[in-house]
């Protein structure tokens, strides 16, 4: 039976082909729309490690001015980064499995490549103690990261990124080979396998949709090199800051701290450690706003960040609001359509198809439409997202595409919003023609024949 | 010609679905309409604010000593004399932070030196030296810029403290002294130094064009950047900009062998990586509006086309009995105009309930009334043309079809 409302589909597809079509482009543009927004939003929107979000804590404490809180437009949160001195603190707890702290640094890259030597140009760095690899998954497509001691010593290791690996090397296994980093020599150890997560959870200080950096070093070269940060620092006290030791010791707060706490109990030890903490610095004149140390979870501190802004959520409205319009129109083009069909209909029901069947038929015929209408507007959702790719690569600064661009794609849930929305558009736009029209009376319209 | 209402309204009755779902649609887009309209055009305002600076004609170039034994207050010198000395410069200054990038320095300043009382302000600050005002294209609406000999060499660090001279923007000087009288004014900074208004110019968009209350407050030291990396402002002549360019990134890097060339970049380009989010998000906002309308107008269409095919017979026999063509297209134009009149309606209760939660949830300001009064007309014109072609084929219809049984 099914195979036979197939058939009476297409035929009166080829009755009214034009509103067919117009019908199935209503619904794809809808689904277009639909499947670009949504896309989009997942991108900002997602945790790109899901797997182990809730043992990674991000550790704020609220050294802040206690005239006023670090951001006023989010008065309950502490400054989302930490000083040197409480970064070093906590560094040196042992109740956390592992601990980064970290922060962006300046780096020249000098020294020879595989084809002589290289000109001197800038890497971006990630000056971080050694946990950041194992904590938060990096792949390593050579070698390895470094050991807790070589951020002591600091020993002259370095890791770098796939991309950096084939623009210095052509790509090949370069580990052992040495290369200069702010005009000091330090042996590559490790080679980063391709590798972006987006959002940049673990420092979201230079954009959320920043590319990780191009190189990482040792904790303690920062200190023993004297490298600022080159990403965001702020500060609210005012200090006399004349060299990196002052800068070290001062409120200024510029160095990410994360730790990873596999379960509740360490949970509580870590937070009962920072509060301890706390409150033996405020015996010393600091920490006079009121207590408000944090450990959050990478999902929770998404969302205290405020990576998906309201203009996302506001798209989002916006493209269902667009659908709705979308669908309420091929309603009214379906409605006309089975209207106009009716003798044809009236004709069925003489012939001893019940209401049901009629109904069937025609449920049959709108979730046709509504399919082709998905996979046309899976092609629109695609060249969409082309066009969101296009926009932000005009201002981009380096060649490969980074940063939320590089997520602009269709992707599993693309394929999802896409066959969801079609159902609710045949339930939607088919239910009311299809009923209505299994309800007409037969006979008025073989009389009129 | 007279418009019979009462069978106007009765014609409507007897096909009630076709038009609610068509007035629903007027509905759900003229709020959509209001809202994005108002949305847009608080981007544009925003991206269309002058910035003070010829930013079409400066380009940044970046740079960084990495040797052990880089001299890099000699590299200031040098590279400045010789950009300075390229056909087309009209002024070159190194700076701690490119204006317009979103990416600067800010600090607090105080009218008086005590550390606890006085009242402190943030302001975004540049290093610049006595080509600064001339490089960005401001202008010194009182007091003096810089001279050369004012410009005070590079600090040893990051965190040297500059104290001397200073020049304000004139939105700073008004808040920092309301009564007007700024120029010649000693205020502090965080370390406690004295800084001297010596100057005053007209506007200038600094370090952050987004997300800031004052993106106007500036301060301007005569300062060399600290090392050991810098970014130059160069402003070329009209057109010259682009082959100037391409001039020092080919040149630039040689002239040096201990420091890199990180980028040479247009002004432009960190100006609209600033306005990106909001330019997309206009962009976005736009097509998926110009789509919803055509959707709708074509809905309009659709509908008129079909109350005019269903109704066939009794245009012809209301012909047939004297009513003009003028009569008919006036019936299907009214019957549509009372559609979208019921939906503007609906819809401008939407667009003004959607305006107070964007407004409520996301602090967006609230739509202005006008918008809406704007958006209706829109509607209406809109519907309008949909239903034209229609009713005019209406009109086409003969009398003689009353007289057969279709």
């Amino acid at each position: 039976m099914i195979g036979y409302y197939f058939r009476l589909a297409f035929a009166s597809f080829r009755r009214t082909p034009g509103l067919g079509i117009l019908m199935v482009l209503a619904i794809a543009v809808g689904i277009g729309v639909c499947v670009v927004t949504t896309t989009y939003f997942h991108a900002l929107s997602g945790n790109p490690i899901w797997w182990k979000s809730d043992q990674l804590y991000a550790v704020t404490l609220d050294n802040w001015d206690p005239t006023e809180p670090a951001d006023p437009a989010r008065p309950t949160l502490p400054p989302d980064q930490l000083t040197y001195k409480d970064a070093e603190t906590i560094w040196h707890s042992d109740i956390p499995k592992r601990t980064t702290i970290m922060y962006r640094g300046y780096g020249i890259i000098s020294g020879d490549g595989v084809n002589g030597p290289l000109k001197p140009a800038p890497a971006t760095t990630r000056v971080t103690t050694g946990a950041f690899f194992p904590m938060f998954d990096v792949p390593f497509q050579y070698g390895k990261g470094w050991s807790d001691s070589a951020d002591t010593a600091p020993e002259p290791v370095i890791v770098i990124s796939h991309e950096l690996n084939q623009k210095l090397f052509g790509g090949i296994d370069s580990v052992g080979r040495t290369i200069r980093w702010n005009d000091t020599p330090f042996r590559i150890v490790g080679v980063l396998a391709e590798w972006e997560p987006q959002p940049k959870y673990y420092d979201l200080t230079t954009g959320n949709f920043d590319s990780p950096e191009d190189l990482y070093v040792p904790w303690k070269w920062g200190e023993t090199l004297n490298i600022a940060s080159d990403g965001s620092s702020n500060c609210w006290k005012i200090q006399d800051i004349t060299t990196f030791q002052g800068f070290a010791q001062s409120e200024c707060v510029w160095v990410q701290g994360w730790v990873e706490l596999p379960n509740m109990l360490a949970r509580s030890r870590m937070q009962s450690f920072l509060d301890n903490y706390t409150n033996e610095e405020r015996k010393h004149g600091r920490y006079q706003r009121p207590q408000n140390n944090r450990l959050t979870d990478v999902d929770q501190w998404l969302k205290d960040q405020k990576v998906v802004t309201s203009d996302n959520r506001v798209l989002v409205g916006l493209a269902f609001a667009f659908l709705v319009v979308c669908l309420i129109n091929t309603v009214g083009l379906l409605l006309a359509k089975f209207l106009n069909a009716a003798p044809l209909s009236g004709l069925r029901r003489a012939l001893g198809a019940s209401k049901k069947q009629l109904f069937l038929q025609h449920m049959v015929e709108v979730s046709t439409i509504a399919g082709a209408g998905a996979v046309l507007g899976l092609g629109f959702g695609a060249l969409g997202l082309a066009g969101i790719r296009a926009l932000y690569a005009m201002t981009a600064t380096s060649a490969h595409p980074t940063g939320a661009a590089s997520l602009m794609y269709l992707n599993v849930s693309s394929f999802v919003t896409a066959v969801t929305l079609a159902v609710v558009a045949t339930v939607f736009c088919g239910l009311y023609p299809a009923w209505r029209i299994g309800r007409l009376q037969p006979a008025a319209y073989l009389k009129n024949q | 010609m007279n418009v019979p209402f009462r069978p106007i309204v009765s014609a409507l009755f007897r096909n009630r679905a076709g038009a609610l779902l068509v007035a629903a649609q007027v509905a759900i887009a003229l709020a959509v309409l209001v809202n994005a309209v108002y949305m847009v055009k608080q981007r544009f305002d925003l991206i269309a604010r002058p910035t003070g600076v010829d930013e079409n004609n400066i380009f940044v170039v970046g740079v960084t000593g990495f040797t052990k034994s880089f001299n890099y207050a000699a590299m200031l010198d040098e590279d400045i004399t010789w950009l300075r000395s390229l056909p087309g410069v009209i002024g070159v200054t190194a700076t701690n932070s490119v204006p317009l990038s979103g990416g600067g320095s800010s600090d607090y300043v105080k009218l008086t030196p005590e550390t606890k009382g006085g009242r402190q302000s943030l302001v975004n600050y540049f290093h610049l030296n006595e080509e600064g005002a001339k490089t960005l294209g401001i202008k010194v609406i009182a007091g003096r810029w810089f001279t050369r000999e004012e410009v005070q060499p590079p600090g040893a660090n990051l965190f040297a403290v500059y104290s001397g001279p200073i020049v304000v923007t004139k939105e700073y000087a008004d808040r920092l002294f309301p009564k007007g009288d700024a120029l010649g004014k000693v205020v502090y900074g965080s370390s406690n130094q004295p800084l001297t208004i010596i100057g005053i110019v007209d506007h200038m968009l600094g370090s952050w064009l987004t997300g800031v209350n004052y993106p106007s407050d500036i301060m301007y030291m005569a300062f060399q950047p600290s090392g050991p990396g810098t970014r130059y402002l160069v402003r070329t002549a009209p057109g010259q900009r682009d082959q100037l360019m391409r001039r020092v990134e080919a040149e630039l890097a040689q002239r040096n062998e201990g420091r890199a060339v990180n980028y040479v970049r247009t002004l432009k380009l960190y100006k609209d990586r600033s306005y990106l989010t909001a330019r997309n998000m206009s962009i976005y906002l736009v097509i998926v509006t110009s789509l919803l309308l055509a959707i709708t107008s074509f809905g309009i269409f659709a509908l008129a086309t079909f109350n005019v095919s269903t109704r066939t017979k009794q245009v012809g026999t209301r012909r047939a009995v004297g009513a003009r063509r003028l009569d008919i297209v006036a019936h299907f134009l009214v019957e549509n105009w009372m559609i979208m009149t019921s939906g503007v309606l609906v819809g401008s209760v939407l667009a003004l309930a959607a305006g107070h939660l964007l407004s409520v949830q996301y602090e967006l300001p609230r739509v202005d009334l006008y918008y809406i009064v704007g958006g209706v007309l829109a509607m209406w014109v809109v519907g309008l043309a949909a239903a034209w072609h229609p009713s005019r084929r209406a009109a086409g219809i003969s009398p003689a079809l009353a007289t057969r049984t279709v």
